[in-house]
């Protein structure tokens, strides 16, 4: 059917394979991982952010994540004693675990995410939640990612994250559609991953943007990659 | 729809007597008496056990208990499939009444998911149902239905009121006259034997060439393995044929056809009833089979 052409498993796992290859250009992190059946698969990256600390931080096993700094970002020194008051707890870091998986139901891509303290203690939703910035807050609850419940990955069986799929296609159709219209190729998985991740900490280099348009869009692929100007 | 209503109501209306224990290093300040339930096969663990858990905190202080969660032999028992699933995946072979053991602490979050309120159970089971209906109508059926059918649907479920719950279920297992089925069956495939918690695929209820499905065809298609085809001793030039183990009769007409999927669409069950009275040789016969060739971990 023409979904198919949209969003159907075989364009996905292209889709996904452009995006790695760009991904391993750049150094961003991503890669691939079978099932142990290899009938499928899905997108994966991990990386690891400090929370920030601040006056107003809980004490406990909480984590009061203000805003998502990329380690780089952070100070190298761990946070000196002058720097936090009296409540405070030390700079901890979080370890982020992205998987992209496609929905046959909805055939649209679906992000799992999950969290943890390096010693494997997990973060609970409202802890993810509360690291969610505020501009998005307001988003998600009007859709169309409508929520962020807690799911079993379909693939590893184990409790995720998940942002709701039910309205992916809406907005990712006109995105296509458009892109085809000015003869322009879009990654779909660069566009749906720009529009989603930034929600729940998961930014893209613009440099992924530029990778996308300047492939020849032939979905059977390309082994050759092109240099990026 | 009206003569498969006893088929359906023998569904809903499925029971596993349970006896639930406290784990034995739970803090008391008396004896824990076990306690016994019949659990609804079309439920779910979290829905039904207020009981249970009111049982058990009677005879503990409050500070040891937070989160209560079930385990079968050492398996945390996840909430969110359909108890008959859990019972038929993991201690279908043994006697009952199925044992349980009840936990307070350590909730094993690597396992399970948490259900901090009956909400959360109510989400979860409406995103398996508009899922289904994803796959069945394209969700067209769902998402003309107003919020109060959605209520409806899991208010039945949660009071097992069956006249209540099909009221509105109904609609969701209809097709338009010059269809021949859904768009797609809704079914997942759980094993034990697998890394991977089940399969799930997108299946058509007719072949190209307008054919019916059968079960047989779906398992065939979507689990090989646990098809075991019988290999004759001798053979014959020009009539060598792999035959599964068991013969999936054609369940005439495209309702019956997907009356099986039904079962799990509409209320997540985990043993497929595949037809009414007369049908139900098949089941047996299946069960027989599949027994035989040594593939007892699938279940449908």
């Amino acid at each position: 059917m023409e979904e198919d052409e949209f969003f159907g498993e075989k364009t996905f796992q292209h889709y996904c394979a452009e995006f790695i290859k760009h991904s391993q250009k750049i150094g961003d992190g991503w890669e691939w991982r079978a099932s142990k059946d290899c009938s499928d698969g899905y997108m994966c990256k991990t990386h690891f952010q400090v929370k920030n600390g601040t006056a107003m931080s809980h004490q406990g096993t909480s984590a009061h994540v203000q805003t998502f700094l990329p380690v780089e970002e952070a100070v190298d020194p761990p946070l000196d004693d002058f720097e936090v008051t009296e409540t405070t707890t030390a700079a901890e870091v979080i370890k982020y675990e992205y998987h992209v998986l496609y929905s046959c139901s909805y055939q649209v891509p679906v992000l799992y995410f999950r969290a943890s303290f390096l010693d494997g203690r997990p973060l609970a939703l409202k802890d993810i939640w509360e690291g969610v910035h505020e501009c998005y807050k307001m988003r998600l609850l009007q859709g169309p990612w409508d929520t962020i419940t807690q799911q079993e990955h379909p693939i590893l069986g184990q409790p995720f994250f998940v942002l709701h799929p039910c309205k992916t296609s809406e907005f990712l159709i006109p995105v296509l559609k458009n892109s085809r219209k000015i003869n322009r190729n879009v990654n779909y998985i660069t566009s749906w991953l720009s529009m989603v991740g930034p929600a729940v900490g998961l930014n893209l280099p613009l440099s992924y943007a530029t990778a996308a348009s300047q492939e020849e869009g032939n979905v059977s692929g390309q082994d050759n990659q092109r240099p990026l100007i | 729809m009206t003569d498969d209503k006893d088929v359906l109501r023998d569904v809903w209306f499925g029971r596993i007597p349970t006896c639930f224990t406290l784990y034995q290093d739970e803090i008391t300040e008396r004896e824990a008496e076990p306690y016994y339930l019949l659990l609804p096969r079309v439920s779910y663990l979290t829905l039904v056990t207020d009981k249970v858990k009111k049982h058990f905190q009677k005879v503990m202080r409050q500070e040891d208990i937070s989160e209560i969660w079930f385990e079968y032999e050492g398996t945390p028992l996840k909430w969110h499939y359909p108890i008959g699933l859990l019972f038929d995946l993991l201690a279908s072979s043994s006697a009952l009444p199925w044992n349980i053991t009840v936990h307070f602490k350590s909730f094993p979050e690597k396992d399970l998911l948490h259900c901090p309120s009956k909400d959360v159970i109510e989400a979860h089971f409406m995103s398996c149902v508009k899922e289904a209906d994803a796959l069945k109508h394209k969700s067209q059926v769902i998402n003309e239905m107003q919020k109060k059918d959605h209520k409806q649907l899991w208010m039945g479920l949660q009071n097992d009121r069956f006249d209540q719950f099909w009221a509105i279920n109904r609609k969701l297992m209809e097709y338009p006259a010059e269809e021949n089925g859904f768009r797609y069956i809704p079914f997942r495939i759980y094993q034990t034997t697998t890394e991977r918690p089940f399969i799930q695929k997108l299946f058509r209820p007719v072949s190209t060439d307008g054919q019916l499905h059968t079960l047989g065809d779906l398992l065939k298609e979507v689990c090989p393995s646990a098809v075991a085809p019988e290999v004759p001793n001798t053979v014959l030039p020009g009539e060598a044929k792999i035959e599964p183990t068991f013969e999936p009769s054609r369940i005439a007409g495209g309702r019956k056809a997907s009356l099986a999927v039904k079962c799990w669409a509409s209320q997540g069950p985990s043993r497929v009833f595949i037809a009414r009275k007369k049908f139900h040789w098949f089941r047996t016969k299946l069960k027989q089979q599949v027994f035989r060739a040594g593939v007892q971990k699938f279940q449908l």
